[in-house]
């Protein structure tokens, strides 16, 4: 999945728009975000690459592109 | 997705992104309509994805740009995080028009929480508290190695605590639930005699629950066992392990939908008429290409499917819901195969309103609102035909718009039920016998097209009316009356049947029934006046009347009679108000009308009036009343029930 496609998926799901920069902020600089929000991520990136994530590992993420990282970047 | 749906998809993000979507609100509504009714996925992404945005916009930004905005108070707790029911609920709430303002507890605290008056979700003072209960509140308490006796009694422990719990009143309507047995418990036991014993012991659990909504008029259960069949899984065992989420997002959209609906219910806004397209959607075929012959209701796959359709549409009528025909369609054919067509399970009599012609169907929608005596808010109009629909949600967005594909029938009776638009708290006689009420009131309008004046017409219809204390079965419609009533409804006071039996049993208060009657049949349980004594005055907090009686004088009579009680009681002045809502303006004048003078307005155009007693009402002509007020000074044992009096056994119902 392209940093691209990555943030398309998070703006459609969350509803909020990052830029890549964003990537590498930690969570608790991100405007906006919610921890709950982690779990949405989670349904919707295995819906759309049909590969089962570690969950416990994006639960531990602080940032995006540790997520990113763990759905396989390409 | 049909391109209804990711218009409005769309739409609602580029609000989002634009930052308007606080000021636009008054829109979502009918986006989240447009969103969930055209989606063929279930549960619907979108849908999911707009209460994301909407829960993070929160009330208070849509308060701030529309402070009008219904906005109600859910407490919500119970055994495991909850966080994630927040959005599905603020999107639920969004589509029945309402502002959801959460209160959410910490995860397992809610037995603190509801047993504590001081808690704060007392504090918060909600009108409905969701205590949503998992399976680990029982296996929680049973350690390994556990049996199936150990769970029994555990499960004794959880129902004897939550039947506790939902005997303290404060946090408004308490919403439980039935708990889920996921597999991965039942599974732990090797044996199947063990797994029979919990299944039963399990089922005794969710039993007692249950039984506490049938017991106790302020608790609502909701079952789950129906739900989990339609979602993909009760929990991922990922999230429920690393972030306590014991319910999946899919579970807990659902139990959101349930929740809106009865939270629609609580507010009065139950649908009350299911408007029907024909071709497509209630028969196979199109009538006027196909004739009689051609269309097709039984026999072969589709025929099945749409007798099953026809018979679950049947179900719902028998319950109170009316049923109307919107057909684009010669009038005399479609009466004739009303009529005639051997397979069809629904008959002309079944309907109130039958509308075919080629007239747009927004007319056809609204000529049916206005025969049966309605706001359109309280159709729901089913079609397959994605312009029509699209028609009528244009011209009148307050209609509910349930979409059905011709091309596979097999799925009406699930769009048709995937939301509880009828959803009330409990069927009254009066609800079943409602297709005859309307069908006596056509034959009321062809008196009165008859007869010369209007006088003519109320002393032809020797209307009677009968006022007792609601005896107990007649507790749960004055409160559907209270709920449902928008037009004459004084100060739309809203009373769920644990509200009206308090009134009932304040021995200052008093509570009236009022049932009617005519030559033309027997109208039931119609209206309501709750009032209560303040010293010398007998204050009327509101009065309700159905909008079917309207006009028959029965109010006149009920103020008649009410004013000469208060002043047989020792009263000095009889009190009443009148709160303006969206739907009550033509009972403005009711006080005025009937020798009450007006007290200091008020700012929020509340308008008080007192009767000095010294001048009493004109006697309402034509009208014959029965006023049984016995009891009124008894203790509250029994609070004497309707009875007959001689030759009145028309006004029982």
């Amino acid at each position: 999945m392209t940093e691209t496609e990555f943030l398309d998926l998070v703006r459609l799901e969350v509803g909020l728009s990052f830029s890549p920069d964003d990537l590498v902020r930690d969570f608790d600089e991100l405007p906006g975000w919610d921890s709950v929000y982690l779990l949405k991520l989670i349904s919707a990136l295995e819906g759309e690459s049909g590969r089962r994530l570690p969950v416990a590992e994006v639960m531990e993420a602080r940032r995006l592109a540790t997520i990113h990282e763990l759905v396989g970047a390409s | 997705m049909s391109e209804g749906a990711r218009r409005a998809g769309e739409e609602l993000a580029a609000l989002h992104a634009s930052g308007r979507l606080a000021e636009r609100y008054p829109e979502v509504r009918g986006l989240l309509a447009a969103l969930d009714e055209e989606t063929g996925e279930w549960p619907p992404a979108a849908l999911r994805r707009a209460g994301t945005v909407l829960a993070r916009l929160g009330h208070e930004a849509v308060l701030a740009e529309h402070p009008d905005t219904p906005c109600v108070t859910v407490g919500i707790t119970g055994s495991f995080t909850l966080q994630t029911l927040v959005a599905p609920l603020t999107a639920q709430l969004a589509r029945h028009g309402l502002l959801l303002r959460p209160h959410l507890t910490g995860h397992g605290q809610f037995a603190l929480q509801l047993s504590d008056p001081s808690s704060e979700l007392y504090r918060a003072a909600p009108e409905v508290t969701l205590c949503v209960l998992d399976a680990d509140v029982v296996f929680g308490r049973v350690p390994p190695p556990w049996t199936a006796a150990d769970v029994a009694a555990a499960a004794g422990e959880v129902a004897a605590l939550v039947e506790e719990l939902a005997g303290v009143q404060g946090t408004g309507r308490l919403v439980l639930n039935t708990v889920p047995l996921p597999r991965e418990r039942a599974a732990q036991l090797v044996d199947h005699r063990s797994r029979t014993e919990l299944a039963i012991a399990w089922r005794a659990f969710n039993t007692r629950l249950l039984e506490l909504g049938l017991r106790d008029p302020h608790v609502t259960v909701i079952d789950l066992e129906p739900l989990l069949g339609s979602v993909p899984r009760l929990n991922d065992p990922r999230t429920a392990a690393y972030a306590g989420t014991a319910m999946s997002d899919e579970l807990l959209a659902s139990y959101a939908r349930e929740v809106g609906h009865l939270v629609r219910a609580m507010r009065g806004q139950t649908a009350k008429c299911l408007v029907l397209d024909l071709d497509g959607t209630l028969w196979d075929g199109i009538l006027a290409e196909d004739g009689p012959a051609g269309i097709t209701m039984a026999g072969g796959y589709r025929g099945a499917a749409y007798q099953s359709f026809q018979r679950v549409v049947k179900q719902l009528a028998a319950q109170g819901p009316l049923l109307a025909v919107c057909s684009k369609n010669d009038d005399s054919a479609v009466r004739e195969a009303l009529r005639d067509h051997p397979d069809l399970l629904l008959r002309p009599d079944d309907f109130v309103s039958v509308s075919a012609s080629w007239n747009p169907k927004p007319e056809g929608v609204a000529a049916i609102a206005r025969q049966i005596g309605i706001g359109v808010e309280s159709l729901v109009f089913v079609d397959d035909n994605h312009a029509e629909r699209g028609l009528v949600r244009m011209a009148l967005p307050e209609v509910t718009v349930v979409a059905v594909d011709a091309a596979e029938p097999a799925l009406h009776v699930e769009r048709l039920l995937a939301d509880g638009w009828f959803t009330t708290f409990e069927v009254t006689g009066d609800d079943r016998a409602r297709t005859a009420r309307y069908r006596a009131e056509a034959a009321r309008d062809g008196f009165r097209s008859q007869v010369s004046s209007a006088g003519d017409y109320l002393a032809g219809l020797g209307v009677r009316v009968a006022v007792t204390r609601p005896g107990p079965a007649d507790i749960a419609r004055v409160a559907q009356l209270t709920q449902r009533t928008n037009q004459f409804n004084l100060t739309t006071e809203r009373l769920d049947p644990a509200a009206v039996a308090r009134r009932a049993a304040d021995p200052d208060g008093l509570v009236l029934a009022v049932r009617s009657a005519d030559r033309f049949g027997e109208d039931g349980l119609v209206g309501a006046l709750f009032a209560r004594w303040e010293g010398a005055a007998l204050v009327v907090d509101n009065m309700v009347l159905s909008c079917r009686v309207l006009g028959r004088g029965i109010e006149s009579a009920v103020l008649h009679e009410l004013v000469a009680h208060a002043r047989d009681g020792g009263a000095r002045a009889v009190r009443g108000r009148f709160r303006p809502s969206p739907r009550n303006g033509k009972v403005r004048d009711l006080y005025p009308d009937h020798g009450f003078a007006p007290v200091t307005p008020r700012d929020d155009g509340e308008a008080a009036y007192e009767h000095d007693l010294t001048d009493h009402p004109h006697p309402a002509p034509h009208v014959t009343m029965d006023w049984r007020l016995e009891g009124q000074t008894d203790d509250r044992d029994g609070i004497p029930g309707p009875r007959t009096a001689g030759g009145r056994a028309v006004l029982q119902s």
